[in-house]
């Protein structure tokens, strides 16, 4: 079940990384946040703790619905164009993200030295995830997907949290969703800022401040 | 106790600010409680530092010497820039720059900040110390982009995603570090308290790759080249209050995350590998941020360059790791944090004086705004390491230290570039306040509660400049103990 969990987090991850449109991008978010919490909610039914139902349903609430919502609020209201903005175009894309898998592999297996398959192919996940978020943030170049680069690599850091560490303790977890959402909504405060000011949310473009 | 005075008080004021915000009065209720703050927190150095005790609350909140170190820091900075925002912001309101209303704004996000900036030394859960960290930048976002000017929001935004990726690697080595104590055996814990006392036993390598993603993750937010490019940004568009705070204060909170870390790692994998780290990006901060200061043409982007060359001494100063190398970057951290303070209340008086930030186009500043012309001149001493003020001592017991421990390469590497830097700020300077005043413009007066704020940060500045009455030989140990255990 947990092999099958985190192939359709890989498949959603690779989903994000060829959009070429806004809405596809968030539509895949949601997917992977999907997963997440399908995950989160398995370990809870197995382990039967009030904590982990809790959080799960947290994520459930936050990353499935609120924030996806949210992020199609921001592109309506901005009324900018659906475009990502591709540096790289999708095809290219997927074929970083194939390297960026096996370069995620590789490193999972370094750092775990007593070998465990089911920890590699997590912490392999997990990296790769963090990277494709960190690819999104560099290639993509509207506000928004920017966002959700950002957004995609906490999805991988909750993955990972809750993978080695048997999860970050409660109020920790609690804390770090709310900086999330917080981060989000301030975030769109300024992009909504971004396109009052300059009719556009393309960062590339941002290019007044030199030196 | 005192830390919860120093905790409570920002978030009265901020509930205050709500309410009466808008009043003329709020500046000085403001700034009135940043005094109670500053004097909370001398008496809470003075009880870590000087017994050497460590105080915990609830398992949440733990203090000990170097946490009572940085609480008084951001109290020092919080209150000059409590007191100059009162003129400040009176000012900007008076010209129309800002509305009242906005002022209110102003005020209830100066106190989150600072609350937020209070937090980071206070935690002792290393994830709430990475919430609290996150804070602090949400929150300066909205100050960074107060203006609502193409520029300011430009650099809020910038500012906001360049921090968050940063910090998003530093919960990725927090987490690694979570999981190195987990597979040790031990219970479930992230208190920095529990995982320091057994440290030795845990996997040295999952430390050693999540001390390099917490120190690119702090590193971001500390401003440490080659990450510091938002800094330039965010300090040049941010209200002149919040520039002396995000560079005085908000770097070091960085410093103080990665040093909870280090410590962790010196206890752990040894000193050489924190040392190696620490001084590769105090080394490559300085080369950077020299170059830039020598081309420079805007006045506050030039501070800001010379906070990244500032945070690069403190990193090199906790790199070379001996007793004297330590006491001379902590002692560091607090005079930067006082004089860059000062400068940027200056920079601000121009700025809205001469409503621009090009130095080509500024001249005669003596002549148009003779205290703030005199206050920046000997303020541009003392940041450049000029003998009788704070900073000249910290950067000699840096530069001694490094050649006592051998390491003949960094400290000739620190002089050269300090005499660069020595150069570049004189020139730049010297055109700026001296030479004939622009016809449009004549000599203006200054609001009271600036030049206090002035004449506040000037005594510390050189009071530490001539004597250091905190330091002695066991002070000395102290410091060593801190990070040596």
């Amino acid at each position: 079940m947990q092999g099958i969990i985190l192939f359709a987090v890989l498949a959603s991850t690779y989903l994000m990384l060829i959009a070429k449109r806004m809405p596809a991008l968030i539509r895949s978010f949601r997917y992977q946040s999907f997963c997440l919490f399908l995950a989160t909610l398995l370990i809870a039914l197995s382990e039967r703790q009030l904590d982990l139902y809790i959080i799960s349903g947290l994520l459930f609430i936050l990353k499935v619905l609120l924030i996806p919502q949210l992020l199609y609020r921001i592109l309506r209201r901005t009324n900018t164009k659906e475009d990502l903005g591709l540096f790289i175009n999708p095809q290219l894309s997927l074929l970083l993200a194939l390297v960026f898998s096996y370069l995620s592999w590789i490193f999972a297996a370094h750092l775990v030295t007593p070998v465990k398959e089911i920890q590699i192919s997590i912490l392999a996940v997990t990296f790769f995830i963090i990277l494709a978020g960190i690819f999104l943030m560099i290639f993509r170049m509207t506000a928004l997907a920017q966002i959700t680069g950002l957004l995609v690599m906490e999805n991988g850091l909750f993955l990972l949290a809750s993978a080695v560490s048997g999860g970050m303790p409660f109020f920790v977890e609690i804390a770090i969703f709310f900086d999330v959402f917080m981060s989000v909504l301030i975030m769109g405060f300024f992009v909504y800022k971004i396109s009052k000011l300059f009719t556009h949310i393309d960062v590339n473009k941002l290019s007044r401040l030199r030196g | 106790m005192q830390i919860f005075i120093i905790l409570g008080i920002p978030i009265f004021l901020s509930l205050g600010a709500f309410i009466f915000g808008k009043k003329r009065f709020f500046g000085i209720i403001n700034c009135s409680g940043y005094l109670a703050i500053l004097c909370c927190s001398l008496i809470l150095f003075k009880e870590t530092v000087f017994t050497g005790k460590t105080k915990e609350f609830f398992g949440f909140i733990y203090l000990d010497a170097l946490s009572a170190f940085f609480i008084l820091v951001i109290s020092v900075v919080a209150f000059a820039a409590a007191l100059y925002s009162i003129g400040y912001i009176r000012k900007d309101i008076q010209r129309g720059v800002i509305t009242e209303s906005k002022a209110r704004v102003y005020y209830l996000f100066f106190n989150l900040f600072c609350l937020s900036m209070f937090f980071v030394p206070a935690l002792d859960n290393l994830g709430m110390l990475w919430v609290a960290v996150e804070m602090t930048t949400l929150i300066s976002a909205f100050l960074v982009g107060f203006y609502n000017s193409k520029e300011s929001v430009e650099a809020a935004w910038k500012y906001i995603i360049i921090c968050s990726v940063g910090i998003i690697f530093a919960l990725l080595g927090t987490i690694l570090f979570s999981y190195a104590f987990s597979i040790s055996g031990l219970t479930k814990s992230l208190n920095w308290s529990e995982i320091t006392p057994v440290a030795h036993i845990l996997d040295k390598n999952i430390l050693k790759v999540a001390f390099i993603f917490i120190l690119v993750g702090y590193g971001t937010k500390a401003g440490l080249a080659p990450m510091h490019t938002w800094l330039p940004d965010a300090h040049s568009q941010a209200v002149a209050p919040i520039s002396a705070l995000l560079s005085g204060v908000l770097l070091k909170t960085a410093i103080y995350a990665i040093l909870r870390f280090g410590i962790i790692i010196i206890k752990s994998v040894g000193f050489a590998y924190f040392a190696h780290l620490m001084i590769l990006f105090g080394a490559i901060s300085l080369v950077i941020s020299s170059g830039f200061i020598l081309v420079q043409k805007d006045l506050k982007r030039l501070l800001a360059y010379s906070s990244i060359e500032h945070i690069g001494i403190i990193a090199i100063g906790f790199g070379l790791g001996s007793p004297l190398a330590i006491a001379g970057a902590l002692l560091h951290i607090f005079n930067h944090a006082v004089t860059k303070s000062l400068m940027f209340f200056g920079a601000g008086n121009i700025v809205s004086a001469y409503k621009k930030h090009n130095m080509h186009a500024i001249r005669g500043v003596i002549k148009a705004l003779p205290f703030t012309g005199m206050m920046l001149l000997l303020g541009c001493f003392a940041l450049t390491g000029f003998p009788p003020f704070s900073i000249f001592i910290s950067e000699i017991m840096i530069i001694i230290a490094a050649f006592t421990n051998g390491a003949y390469f960094i400290g000739a590497l620190l002089l050269l570039l300090l005499a660069v830097i020595f150069g570049a700020f004189i020139y730049h300077f010297g055109r700026m306040l001296f030479g004939n005043l622009p016809k449009s413009m004549s000599a203006a007066g200054e609001p009271f509660s600036g030049k206090l704020a002035f004449l506040f940060l000037l005594f510390l500045i050189c009071a530490l400049g001539i004597s250091l009455p905190f330091m002695n030989k066991d002070t000395l140990w102290i410091f060593q103990q801190l990070l040596h255990g």
